[in-house]
Order: structure tokens, then C-alpha cells, then sequence
């Protein structure tokens, strides 16, 4: 007499919790889930292709528009591509500030993350600190290039401009106010009984099953994976700051809120010895107007604050790229959310994709 | 369970401090910008849409029209006609127009400009744009110098 029956429900590709243009069907089984179909697409533009089209100068401001939300990881990814393909030596001051302007970023998009994934959890008060917060890095940025969110704040071979006075004190300040701030937010969410039932063994990625997906970034290291590209494959000046790698250890969406909100704390650190030890000097390279690298290929990688970003480029001799691949860390991280959802209520997809920390632009590119 | 824990469940001090956190920035300044009424002040780099200018001491144009800000522009939004100079020396500008509709401020046209001592282009401070019609957004060569005429709506 009674039956139950499979359900087809569609989340996005309008909902406000799934941080852009994605659609999932889920298929329900009262409120469970039981499978999961991730669409992607529709912020499609075509970006590689294009790239092929346009010289190197040319493809920076397009990489700022993939990942907006930390443009200046994917603007550092690809000029440093382009510099280890020419074999360019970036002077001394150009890495140092490229670090401090990528660690601040990586301070600002955790700060989003935070909110957003706060907000969509239910609590609201942490998104307006959180973005009250990001105001100030924001400023620093504007005050440094001149936008604030789509950057194209480096140059190949290294800046296009030094800082401007004052800054350095600014962000000293930044980096002194800061703690303070973070503490707020863990008195708000660390302990919080609605927060631990809403994250604590929610979305549970073993390590084994998130090397398989090949997910990277704060995602992998929450399941206990050691691994950041800073360390493994040292990158600019990586190699000269002591920072800590933090590690989860089970794998639920509590642990890499725990591992995001460490990170920062590693940032600062950065942050720290980057401005103790900036040196003087130049900021730009000797480069060739026209920037035609050699026959040849590259892959080259920056851990940026989603995962692993990664630029491959095919050159023909050409002042254009040949092919142009980029590794986004949101296409690969999100691959795994049907198998953390498998089993979960439709509320802890919600939580699941807070805490893959995805951005739609770099997703679909 | 521990008597800590136990204090901690029944007084539900996590939510008592969390409630201390927002009491405490009831009291921080302000610092959200009543736009339109007031603004927020740019720093001097702050890219807007790129303008034209003219040599501050003779009021001439600078553009020798070289066609390197039209070549380098992603979007391709600079077009620039230039003709011979009757005296037979470089180019003069017939029309310079920028779309801004297509522009992503993205401030490569300034790079290459070779003006002295100031780049004949620049990112401008003017960011307040709305218009009807896409013909709206394009910018003559008078539009770039002297600024697009922005309309205020009032009530
Ligand atoms: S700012 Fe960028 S998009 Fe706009 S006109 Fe200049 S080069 Fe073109
Ligand atoms: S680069 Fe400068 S001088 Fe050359 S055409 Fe553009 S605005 Fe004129």
C-alpha cells in the first residue's frame, strides 16, 4: 500500500548557497542523499582558447577573471610560468613583495570562505566581520595596483610598480590587528554547539579516497595529507620562510575549518618574516618588449588558497601561446563532493560545499 | 564527563562569549560609506577608466598616436585613426575612441605609452557610469580629454 520513491531535485544553478552558477541534481530519498550529479558550465567563456589568441601581455588580465576571488595566486601562477619558460630571474624585492600581496590574498579569500560557508551554515555576524576584515587587505591591494579585485598586479619579469610609501606600516598594522580579530571569530564559531553538529563528521573525505580525486589545498591536508606545494616544490622565495603545514586528522568539514583558520595564522607568519627581511632594490627584470618564449613546454604550479594552481603552456616560438591549460583546484576539489554527500541530508550539502571552498569562475573557466 | 564540560553544557558559556564578541563591536567605529551621499577616497593609484590628457604646461596633445595601447589592449576597445602630419613629421590623431563597455581596467595601455614625461594615456578616477544605450559607453576623443559628462539623478 505504501511506497516510497526516488526523488530528482535540482540545487542551483540559482541558489545562494552554492557561491556562483552550479547545479546539482540530487536524487533523494526523503531527505537523504542518495546521488549526486555536479553540472558545471554555466560560466563558461572559453578562456584557454582564447588565450591562444592573444599575446603574453595581453593573457594577464584574463587570468585575473578565473579565479576572482584570489586573483593574485592566478596572476602569480602565470607570470611565473611564463618566467620559468624564458628562464627570467625575477630581482630579489619583486618575489618578496609577490609574497606578501599572494599571502595577504590567501588572508582575504579564507576570509570569504569563511564568511560565506558561516552564512550558509547560519550564522550571519562572522560574514560582516569577515568582510569588515577583507576591507582592510582590499584597501592594501587598491593601494598597491589599484583595484581590488581583478588585479594584474604583476608583470612578467616582475612589477610594474614598487610599493607605495606608507604601505609597508599598513600592513604591519594589518598583521598586528589581525589575531585579535581571528579570535573573534573562533570565540564565535570554534565552540559554537550549532557550529560542531553542523560541520563535526560532515562531508567526510578519507585521505586515500582524496588523493584518487587528486584534491589538493586545505581539503587534502584536513585529511591528513601533508603536502603544500610552498614545501614540496618550493616556488619564488617559499624556501626561506618557516611556516607550519597544519593537518587534519578527521577529515570532516570541522577539520578544515580548523585547518583554513591555522593557515591564515601561517600566513601571518609569512607575512612577518617577508616584511623583517624585504630587501631593496629594483622590481623589474630585464625583459624583451616582446615577450616570445622559446620551443617548449612548461608546467608549473602555485599552492594557492583553493589547492594546487596549476599553468601549462605549449610554446611554438611564437609571441602567443600555443596551447594554454590551466589546473584550476575548484574543477578538481569539487569532483569529490558526490562521494562526500553520498548518504548526507540535503542540509549538509550546504556544508559540504562551503567547505570545498569552490569558486564557479575558476571551475568552468 | 568532566565538571568543566558539564559547567560548560548547562551555562552555555560558548554562547555566552559569542554574544560578548558582537556586544563588544556594537562599539568599534563605524565603517561602512553611505554612498552616494559620501565616498570613499581612492588611493592615487585606484585605476578607473583610462582618459587622455593634454601636456599640462602647453595644453597640447600628447598622443603621437603610435598605435601601442591599441595593440596591447586585451579587449581590443581602443581604436585609433591617425594621419600624416601635413609637415611631413610623425602622425596626428583623426579620432581616438575607447568602448569603455568592453574595457576591464585592466591599465596595460599605460604601460607602453612612450609620452614624456607623462603617458599620454592614463587610468583616470572616474568610475560612475550609467547610461541607456550601449552607444552610452563610447568615448570620443573631446569625451576622453575632458571627462564623459556624468548625469546625476535626482528625485
Ligand atoms: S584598461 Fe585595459 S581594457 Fe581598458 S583600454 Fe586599457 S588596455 Fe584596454
Ligand atoms: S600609446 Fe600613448 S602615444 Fe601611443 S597612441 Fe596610445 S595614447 Fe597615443
Amino acid at each position: 500500500m505504501f511506497r516510497t520513491e526516488m526523488m530528482d531535485i535540482n540545487m542551483g544553478p540559482q541558489h545562494p548557497s552554492t557561491h556562483g552558477v552550479l547545479r546539482l541534481k540530487l536524487v533523494l530519498d526523503g531527505e537523504t542523499v542518495n546521488d549526486t550529479d555536479v553540472l558545471i558550465g554555466y560560466l563558461h567563456r572559453g578562456v584557454e582558447k582564447l588565450c591562444e589568441t592573444k599575446n603574453y601581455h595581453m593573457i594577464e588580465p584574463y587570468t585575473d577573471r578565473l579565479d576572482y576571488v584570489a586573483a593574485m595566486y592566478e596572476n602569480l601562477g602565470y607570470v611565473e610560468t611564463v618566467e620559468k619558460l624564458m628562464g627570467i630571474t625575477v630581482p630579489e624585492r619583486a618575489e618578496y613583495i609577490r609574497v606578501l600581496t599572494a599571502e595577504l590574498q590567501r588572508i582575504a579569500s579564507h576570509l570569504v570562505w569563511l564568511g560565506t560557508h558561516a552564512l550558509d551554515i547560519g550564522a550571519m555576524t562572522v560574514f560582516f566581520y569577515c568582510f569588515r576584515e577583507r576591507e582592510i587587505i582590499l584597501d592594501l591591494f587598491e593601494a598597491f595596483c589599484g583595484a581590488r579585485l581583478t588585479y594584474n598586479a604583476y608583470r612578467i619579469g616582475g612589477l610594474p610598480w614598487d610599493i607605495p610609501p606608507g604601505w609597508i606600516d599598513r600592513v604591519r598594522h594589518f598583521v598586528k590587528i589581525f589575531p585579535g580579530r581571528q579570535k573573534e571569530y573562533e570565540t564565535l564559531l570554534t565552540k559554537n554547539r550549532i557550529w560542531l553538529g553542523r560541520t563535526k563528521g560532515v562531508g567526510i573525505l578519507k585521505s586515500e579516497d582524496a588523493i584518487d580525486f587528486g584534491v589538493t589545498g586545505p581539503c587534502l591536508r584536513a585529511s591528513g595529507v601533508d603536502y603544500d606545494i610552498r614545501r614540496a616544490h618550493p616556488y619564488s622565495v617559499y624556501d626561506r620562510f618557516l611556516f607550519d603545514i597544519p593537518t587534519g586528522e578527521n577529515c570532516d568539514t570541522y577539520d578544515r575549518y580548523l585547518v583554513r583558520m591555522e593557515e591564515m595564522r601561517q600566513s601571518l607568519r609569512i607575512l612577518q618574516q617577508a616584511l623583517d627581511h624585504l630587501p631593496a632594490g629594483g622590481v623589474m627584470a630585464k625583459v624583451p618588449k616582446r615577450i616570445k618564449p622559446p620551443v617548449g613546454e612548461v608546467y608549473h604550479t602555485v599552492e594557492g588558497p583553493r589547492g594546487e594552481l596549476g599553468f601549462y603552456i605549449v610554446s611554438q616560438g611564437d609571441d602567443k601561446p600555443y596551447r594554454m591549460r590551466f589546473r584550476s583546484p575548484s574543477f578538481v576539489n569539487l569532483q569529490a563532493l558526490p562521494h562526500m554527500v553520498k548518504g548526507a541530508l540535503v542540509a549538509d550539502v550546504v556544508a559540504v560545499i562551503g567547505t570545498l571552498d569552490i569558486v564557479l569562475g575558476d571551475v568552468d573557466r | 564527563m568532566g565538571m568543566q564540560a558539564f559547567l560548560q553544557k548547562v551555562l552555555l558559556l560558548e554562547l555566552w562569549q559569542g554574544m560578548w564578541v558582537t556586544l563588544k563591536n556594537q562599539f568599534r567605529p563605524h565603517i561602512t560609506v553611505e554612498y552616494p551621499r559620501e565616498t570613499v577616497e581612492f588611493a592615487p593609484r585606484f585605476r578607473g577608466v583610462p582618459r587622455l590628457r593634454k601636456d599640462p604646461q602647453t595644453g597640447e596633445e600628447l598622443c603621437i598616436s603610435c598605435l601601442l595601447c591599441e595593440a596591447i589592449c586585451p579587449t581590443e576597445c581602443i581604436s585609433i585613426v591617425a594621419e600624416k602630419r601635413p609637415d611631413g613629421k610623425g602622425k596626428q590623431l583623426v579620432s581616438f575612441t575607447i568602448n569603455y563597455e568592453r574595457c576591464c581596467f585592466c591599465g596595460l595601455c599605460v604601460d607602453p605609452c612612450p609620452t614624456k614625461p607623462i603617458t599620454a594615456i592614463y587610468m583616470s578616477h572616474d568610475y560612475e557610469f550609467a547610461g541607456y544605450d550601449r552607444d552610452a559607453y563610447v568615448a570620443t576623443r573631446e569625451e576622453l580629454v575632458d571627462g564623459k559628462p556624468v548625469k546625476i539623478y535626482t528625485r
